[in-house]
C-alpha cells in the first residue's frame, strides 16, 4: 500500500541545535536501505552593514502557507528522486550569528539522489516559502534580508 | 463585504499592523488600487498577493471571504 504523507511542521523556535541534527542522523541507523545522506545547514553570517555588523536574524513566516508550500515541494521532490527520507527544519524568531537556521536532510540508497534532492530542496525553500529574515545590526538598526 | 488582509515582513513594519480590513474588490488588480489608496506608503514596496494561501496574478478573481496576504520578497534560509 502506498504511504500517504501529510503536511509536517517544519518550524523550530530559535536556532536549530547541533544536538537535534546529531539525533536526526542517529535516528536513521535502523534503516538499512539507506546508503547515503546529504545534509545542508544554513548558518547566520555576520555580514557588514552600514554602521555595524549583523548580530542575529529574526525570522517570521506566513506559517500556514509556508507549511502548505513545503508539503507540495516535498511531494514533488519525492516524486522526482528515489529517496528514503527527507527532513526540513527552518527557524522562527531570533537566531544569532554562527547558529543554524535551516536544516535539510535527504537520504537514499545511493548518493546522487540524496545530493541532488537536497540541493533542489534548499533552492526551492529559499525561493518559494513565505519566510522573512530581518537582520539585526550591532548599532541597534535592522535591515530586511534579501535572498540572492 | 470586507476582506481580511494579512501583512508580513517589511510591509507589516511599514504600516504597524499584522492585518487590516479592506472593501472586497472583484480581482487582484483592483484590490491593488484599493490598497494603494489606503496605504500610499506601500506604493514603492515590492510584494506578491496570496489568495487563500496561493500566489495570485492581476486577473485572478477574489472569492467572498477569501484570505488575502501581502508578501514581500521571500528571504528564508
Amino acid at each position: 500500500m502506498e504511504k500517504t504523507r501529510k503536511p509536517k511542521n517544519i518550524f523550530v523556535e530559535g536556532a536549530i541545535s547541533p544536538e537535534k541534527i546529531a539525533k536526526s542522523i542517529a535516528n536513521h541507523a535502523a534503516n538499512h536501505e539507506i546508503g547515503g545522506h546529504s545534509i545542508f545547514l544554513g548558518q547566520v553570517r555576520a555580514d557588514a552593514k552600514e554602521g555595524g555588523k549583523v548580530t542575529a536574524i529574526a525570522y517570521t513566516a506566513y506559517e500556514e502557507m509556508a507549511l502548505q508550500q513545503a508539503f507540495e515541494i516535498r511531494e514533488a521532490v519525492f516524486e522526482k528522486y528515489p529517496l528514503t527520507c527527507m527532513h526540513i527544519y527552518h527557524s522562527l524568531g531570533e537566531v544569532k550569528v554562527g547558529e543554524i537556521c535551516l536544516f535539510v536532510f535527504t537520504s537514499s540508497k545511493h548518493r546522487k539522489a540524496a545530493i541532488s534532492a537536497c540541493e533542489e530542496l534548499v533552492e526551492r525553500i529559499k525561493n518559494e516559502l513565505p519566510i522573512w529574515g530581518k537582520e539585526l545590526v550591532s548599532n541597534d538598526t535592522s535591515v530586511w534580508k534579501e535572498n540572492t | 463585504m470586507k476582506l481580511i488582509v494579512k501583512v508580513f515582513g517589511r510591509i507589516s513594519e511599514e504600516i504597524g499592523e499584522s492585518e487590516f480590513m479592506i472593501e472586497r474588490s472583484d480581482n487582484i488588480a483592483s484590490l491593488k488600487g484599493e490598497i494603494n489608496a489606503v496605504y500610499p506608503q506601500l506604493k514603492d514596496l515590492k510584494f506578491a498577493i496570496a489568495v487563500n494561501k496561493k500566489l495570485s496574478t492581476d486577473s485572478d478573481k477574489i472569492p467572498e471571504g477569501a484570505e488575502i496576504a501581502l508578501l514581500p520578497p521571500f528571504s528564508g534560509g
